[in-house]
């Protein structure tokens, strides 16, 4: 195979070419695996008793598979504002981050998808979803906008990821037969013609301009699931403004932990550099300011007037029993994230790094508090029920299934990172070549 | 000697002191329990015996639940039980008489009723009574739309009319009883009937216009409370409004509003044949790397 590259080229090559997993990144599989083997066991005994094994009941009928849900949704919202927002944007520094983004956006909506299916009681009726699902139903809107918006994804994922294909094959001793056999499957048609170019081109215009409306989509209707229902809480008209900036916010939160991580774990400090931290930490602030707007709204506008039917709810979170766990969601979600990211030594990467695991750990919680708290506290008041049925704190098997689905959403992640360039290799190519090209240009001039 | 004396008759006093106090202590914890017993005989049919029990808790009355009683007819041994029950959160119970007791029941026209609670932890033991004198009532209806009740007590082994019993006419309805003109009781005479309009013309009846008109005699001293019921076609006929093959947004699937079906199945094609052509696309950069490649 022919290599045209210069040595500077050859070195990014090299640099960004994906990497055999070392002794680390073994055992962090292995771990993730064996966190997705135990949530398969609850799950295979979720299914052979029913749902009778986890905790939810009459009442509490929404427990962490949803809440975990609404927080994949909300995280593969990153693919949509890194990729497509910053592309149509023409914000140029964000290269490096579109491949991790869409890796980021491809699992955790794959895995939203799972965990709906695992809080299905009988998933081998699934089927009956699509026979007689009703289109009032905002269900069945999330079904076609969740399936959209995958396959849109899988898409923003492989068009750019065509070049590097190429790349990869020109160098198939690096790789393994069986990664080579694949890479050949899946693109060794492109020859980086004139044509494929333009097409490629037009067709990632096409997706970027796609991907946002269907993005709103996907959560807006997400949240109108909640919206839809007449309960403390939810009835809310602010509902998918509320849902999307928090979705952004946790999505810059996730790119930030994972910049973080792989930079370090595959040495790409000169690729994913300062910079980078500090403008994602510029977004998130913003973002986490947004969020923390909307919360008042939710929260202040109802507890000024604290109707009746509200009071219980809304006087749980505040000082109940969710109290804790609000306050936190609050607090290391939103606020700590926000003094940090503020300063320009908060935008380093360490410290970004921190205030993003802040922010994605605070939406988890806030996710679960938006959903079970309201389930738990009906307009009509409960009679003559358990006492269990007035609580709701997960069973075993709950924790296992849902910290499985986060385990396997990184693994993903992880196996993507493993087979495919983490940053786009023909696009720094290209970038590089650019400002070869300006740095010319500039020395003629001074000349 | 003096001195020993003198300590044990200071311990024994301490002994007491402290051995009165656990036994006050007892007994303050324990509240008294107020049991009222009630006899039914509805539509003449098996009579029952009704049970409330509340406990005054904080100067307020309060029905308490879970409390367990044994019911009696006319003395409280094993051979008059009429049954064992348990109150429920509302702090009710009821027990319909067994046809075991048949044998006590028929021959006497007075019986009293006996509930015997044996205490616990939290109520002290109670006993509460109830007589009752055997009555029933019937009902009759005339062309001219009214309602003639006869209020009857057994004397020895004859029914005899009754004078000056209050009687209610009534319509039953879902949830409640509502009477069938604006007043509410009307005293029988001395051939025990009494009698009222029927003002409720345009009342909701079931799909024939038919209606339950119930006389009552409630909570009497005497005789308890006593129900006879009659069904007559004096309603209006209900018509029941049925959405189930119009379009809706709660209907079924092909039954969805058009406006809905159009607005959601052309954003779901319009976007999907983007989708589709961006597939279409990847097929096309394919047959162009096939024929670059077969070029060369």
């Amino acid at each position: 195979m022919e290599n045209s590259y210069s040595a500077s080229e050859e070195k990014i090559i090299q640099d960004l070419f994906p990497q055999k997993f070392n002794r680390k990144g073994i055992l962090w599989v292995i771990g993730l695996s064996l966190v997705c083997l135990i949530g398969l066991f609850a799950y295979y005994r979720q299914l052979r008793y029913g749902l009778v094994v986890t905790a939810m009941r009459d009442y509490a009928s929404w427990g962490i598979y949803i809440s975990n849900f609404v927080f994949f949704v909300a995280i593969s919202l990153v693919g949509s504002l890194i990729t497509a927002v910053f592309r149509l944007a023409h914000v140029e520094w964000s290269t490096p981050l579109t491949r991790i983004s869409e890796m980021i956006a491809v699992a955790a909506i794959l895995f939203a998808s799972i965990i709906i299916i695992v809080d299905m009681g009988s998933p081998e009726r699934f089927y009956n979803l699509f026979l007689y699902g009703r289109v009032q139903s905002p269900i069945i809107w999330d079904v076609i906008v969740i399936s959209t918006y995958f396959v849109i994804s899988i898409l923003l994922l492989y068009y750019p990821l065509l070049p590097d294909i190429k790349i990869l094959l020109q160098f198939k001793e690096k790789n393994g037969s069986r990664l080579n056999k694949f890479y050949s499957f899946i693109g060794s048609f492109w020859k980086g013609t004139k044509e494929q170019n333009r097409l490629s081109r037009n067709a990632l215009h096409v997706l970027s301009v796609t991907i946002i409306p269907v993005a709103f989509c996907i959560h807006t209707v997400t949240s109108w699931l909640f919206a839809t229902t007449y309960r403390p809480g939810w009835d809310s008209t602010n509902f998918g403004a509320y849902f999307i900036s928090g979705a952004f916010l946790v999505g810059a939160g996730s790119v930030i932990v994972a910049m973080y991580i792989l930079r370090n774990a595959y040495s790409l400090e000169h690729y994913i550099t300062r910079g980078h931290f500090e403008k994602m930490g510029r977004i998130v602030v913003l973002l986490a300011l947004l969020y923390l707007y909307f919360n008042v709204n939710e929260y202040l506008v109802p507890a000024f007037k604290m109707k009746k039917s509200e009071d219980a709810h809304l006087t749980g979170l505040f000082a109940g029993e969710f109290a804790p766990l609000f306050w936190f969601a609050i607090l290391v979600g939103m606020i700590l994230p926000i003094l940090i990211l503020i300063f320009r030594r908060g935008r380093r990467p360490l410290p970004a790094f921190i205030a993003g695991i802040m922010v994605v750990i605070g939406a988890w919680f806030k996710r679960y508090l938006i959903v079970t708290p309201t389930l738990l506290h009906p307009f009509l008041p409960m009679h003559n029920v358990p006492e269990n049925y007035r609580h709701y704190f997960p069973t075993w098997e709950e924790w296992s299934i849902a910290i499985a689905s986060l385990a396997g959403c990184m693994l993903v992640i992880t196996i993507l990172c493993r087979i495919f360039p983490i940053v786009p290799i023909q696009e720094t190519l290209t970038e590089h070549h650019h400002q070869a090209i300006l740095t010319e240009q500039n020395h003629e001039i001074a000349k | 000697m003096r001195s020993l004396n003198r300590n044990i008759a200071f311990l024994a006093s301490f002994v007491f002191f402290f051995s009165s106090l656990v036994v006050f202590a007892q007994d303050s914890t324990k509240n008294s329990l107020n049991i009222t017993l009630s006899f039914y005989n509805e539509n003449n049919k098996i009579p029952y015996l009704g049970v409330k029990v509340k406990s005054k808790i904080d100067g307020k009355f309060k029905q308490i639940s879970s409390i367990p009683l044994a019911l009696y007819l006319d003395a409280d041994s094993t051979a008059n039980l009429i049954g064992k029950v348990v109150t429920d959160d509302n702090g009710q119970a009821v027990a319909s008489i067994p046809p075991s007791l048949k044998g006590k029941w028929s021959p006497f026209t007075k019986h009293d009723f006996i509930a015997v609670f044996d205490g616990d932890k939290k109520y002290e033991a109670t006993k509460a009574d109830v007589s009752i004198v055997r009555a029933k009532i019937s009902i009759d209806t005339s062309s001219d739309k009214k309602v003639l009740a006869t209020v009857y007590e057994l004397q020895d082994t004859n029914w005899v009319p009754l004078k000056g019993v209050d009687v209610g006419f009534t319509i039953r309805r879902m949830d409640a009883y509502l009477n069938i003109n604006e007043t509410p009781t009307f005293s029988t005479d001395s051939t025990g009937q009494a009698s009222a309009d029927f003002k409720r013309d345009n009342i909701p009846g079931d799909l024939k216009g038919n209606i339950v008109l119930v006389a009552k005699v409630d909570d009497n001293d005497k005789y308890g409370n006593l129900t006879a019921e009659k069904i007559v076609p004096w309603g209006s006929k209900f018509v029941a409004e049925n959405n189930f093959d119009k379009r809706t947004l709660f209907a079924t699937r092909n039954k969805a509003p058009i406006w809905l079906l159009i607005l959601a199945y052309s954003i779901a094609l319009s976007v999907w044949g983007t989708l589709l052509i961006l597939i279409v696309n990847l097929i096309k950069i394919k047959k162009l790397g096939i024929q670059q490649s077969s070029t060369h």
